[in-house]
């Protein structure tokens, strides 16, 4: 299903309104490290002087806090549009019964509308009201909060249990930490598993994505989805190995990568100062700055940082890119 | 027929190797079973048993604009109106297919009626037998949406499988997180086995999957995976099943031969029956069994 894109869609996907570099940090599987190695990255760029944007966009499952060890602090709601039936005003000719697409708007015997099922507020009900009586309500689907620790501004977006809504959750973390870029010298943004529409919209506009994976045949075969994912964005990717030593199939996930061409920019081993950063929820770059887990991250942000992976293969994806 | 589905909320705690283990041992022991892979955006039950597949089919998992260039008079008037930031362009509208919720706002917007909304094929089902066992799996083709819409397809066939070839159970692997998919794989079931492992991360996914199951009022059960991976949270995660009244099913510890059974395409219960693993899931599989009475 490796559908083309239309050249303006892609165009669409890397255009943002401001200059700071974005960095996506995703992997097809589910906990594969995606957090561990994007919140140990973002303590890394700080570590190296920079001010940094840490968006938590896995909205279903949002635990940067945590692992970073700072409570989640100024929420505010995510609201979207809700109709409200005035039924003084109706006509009973239930033209937005037929319009909700999502089948939610139920007529009652007492002949009003009322809402039953989900709503994504598309606004068509209010659209197609002829009598005036559609009104726009507002309705919370999740929550949105910033959290400033130094150099550190983490973007959390998170779901409410129960709710549908997880795309429009993460739009709203990624306007809000967009709308300060320019107070940023990075952006890092952690997405969800999986390859559907949310990463993509986690990582519109990222110019490097990295990759997460582990040498498991399960990574590998998700490591596979993500990379003819972000393939079809003409996105820089590279792949980071995490637990690179467990017993599995080291060498499956590397022509997986060799194949796509996408490079190992690090990989990372079975670690025990990185597994109690994670635990007690302080990254390992604050933790042991020594250690060898910590230079790892250390290196890999200075490498991000000098537009790693070379200006060649830069110059070849924007080569790409334009040619679509 | 009972309903079982196995949730996490955290991605890679174990699930699909849990599902798969209990499917394996619960068929050994003669129960009828069938089983549902709701994870389409990674669908890889198949891969943790080892199995091809046998047959697949296309279905439309969603409903997306259209537009009819012919008809189309340029007018943008659609692109303003897409609650979802859908369309895009500066003198030609284009949908971006992938973010389109197919809700025809556009359509009611256009006077050339240039717009149609129209089912599209963006999803498989997939067929699998693995031993005794048949599996259905949903994929989402990539970079694709309505995953939700997807997963109720997956379950509406996996339950005409499971009542074709007389199942006693359907067993679903259900997708990470708690959204739109996770919902849908929930509903329906008798009973919710919930996965996490010790560790402050797994537990917020673990609170707020609990959340969403009870909001169901379906009734559910715990599992800790790799419970000797950190004593501290282990017992934290314990407290807190206890005190919100979730039962605890069983414990499974950290065990090197699941990965090595892994990269082999073969189950660890079977190549390593006597395994602290394999012996903790033996466990595990009555208390399931139980379930089914
Ligand atoms: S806003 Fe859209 S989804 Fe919500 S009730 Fe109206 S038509 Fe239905
Ligand atoms: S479209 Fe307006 S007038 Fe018609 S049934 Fe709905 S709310 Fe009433
Ligand atoms: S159907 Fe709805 S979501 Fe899709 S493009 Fe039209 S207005 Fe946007
Ligand atoms: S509203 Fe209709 S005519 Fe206007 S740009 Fe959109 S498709 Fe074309």
């Amino acid at each position: 299903m490796n559908k083309k894109l239309h050249p303006e869609i892609i165009k669409h996907f890397h255009s943002t309104t401001f200059t700071t570099p974005i960095i996506g940090v995703t992997g097809g599987k589910g906990g594969v490290g995606k957090s561990t190695i994007a919140i140990n990255l973002a303590a890394a760029f700080v570590a190296n002087g920079k001010k940094v944007a840490l968006i938590d966009a896995d909205v279903d499952a949002p635990n940067d806090s945590l692992l970073l060890g700072i409570p989640l602090e100024n929420p505010e709601p995510v609201t979207i549009m809700q109709p409200v039936f005035d039924s003084d005003k109706c006509t009973d000719c239930q033209k937005c019964v037929k319009a909700c697409q999502m089948n939610s708007l139920f007529r009652s015997r007492e002949k009003t509308i009322t809402m039953m099922g989900e709503c994504n507020g598309c606004e068509a009900c209010y659209l197609v009201c002829p009598a005036d009586a559609v009104g726009r309500g507002s309705h919370s689907v999740g929550t949105l909060y910033t959290t400033r620790r130094g150099d550190l501004t983490l973007y959390t977006g998170a779901l409410q249990p129960g709710l549908a809504e997880s795309a429009l959750v993460v739009n709203a973390v990624k306007k809000a930490a967009f709308a300060d870029a320019d107070n940023f010298d990075i952006i890092l943004v952690d997405t969800a598993p999986g390859t559907h529409c949310n990463v993509i919209g986690a990582l519109k506009g990222a110019g490097h994505v990295l990759a997460v994976t582990e040498p498991t045949p399960l990574g590998a075969h998700d490591l596979e989805l993500i990379l003819s994912l972000l393939d079809m964005f003409a996105v820089q990717t590279s792949v980071v190995l995490n637990r690179s030593d467990l017993p599995g199939q080291q060498e499956k996930t590397e022509k997986t990568g060799r194949a796509g061409s996408v490079p190992v920019a690090a990989e990372i081993k079975l670690d025990k100062d990185l597994l109690a950063g994670y635990l007690q929820g302080t990254p390992v770059v604050e933790l042991f700055p020594n250690s060898s887990a910590a230079k790892i991250f250390l290196d890999l942000a200075d490498r991000l940082a000098a537009a790693w992976p070379d200006q060649k293969t830069q110059a070849k994806t924007k080569a790409r890119q334009e040619q679509l | 027929m009972k309903e079982i589905v196995i949730l996490s909320g955290k991605g890679g705690v174990g699930k699909s190797s849990l599902t798969a283990a209990l499917a394996h041992l619960l068929t050994e022991k003669g129960t009828r079973l069938t089983l549902a892979d709701t994870d389409v955006d990674a669908p890889n039950l198949h891969i943790v048993l080892g199995a091809e597949f046998d047959r697949s089919r296309a279905v439309a998992a969603s409903d997306k604009a259209i537009i009819d260039y012919e008809k189309c008079s340029r007018c943008m008037r659609c692109v303003k109106a897409c609650a979802f930031d859908s369309i895009i362009g500066d003198n030609e509208p284009i949908i971006i297919s992938y973010s389109c919720e197919g809700c025809g706002v556009c359509a009611l917007v256009c006077p050339e009626e240039a717009v149609s909304v129209q089912p599209m094929e963006n999803g498989k089902i997939n067929f699998v037998t693995s031993g005794a066992v048949r599996v259905v799996a949903g994929e989402l083709g990539i970079g694709e949406s309505s995953s939700g819409r997807l997963v109720d397809i997956v379950k509406r066939e996996a339950r005409q499988e499971a009542s074709l070839n007389g199942s006693d159970l359907l067993l679903t692997d259900g997708p990470p997180g708690i959204g739109c998919p996770v919902i849908a794989a929930l509903k329906g079931s008798d009973y919710a086995i919930l996965v996490s492992e010790p560790t402050p991360s797994a537990l917020s996914d673990l609170q707020r999957i609990t959340e969403v199951v009870r909001g169901f009022n379906i009734p559910a059960g715990a599992v800790l995976n790799r419970n000797d991976m950190d004593e501290k949270s282990a017992r934290i995660t314990r407290d807190w099943l206890i005190r919100n009244e979730v039962p605890l099913l069983g414990e499974i510890p950290y065990d090197p031969c699941l990965p090595q059974a892994l990269a082999r395409g073969a189950l660890a219960v079977n190549m390593y029956p006597d395994a602290p693993s394999s012996l903790a899931l033996r466990n595990l599989h009555k208390v399931v069994e139980g379930l089914l009475d």
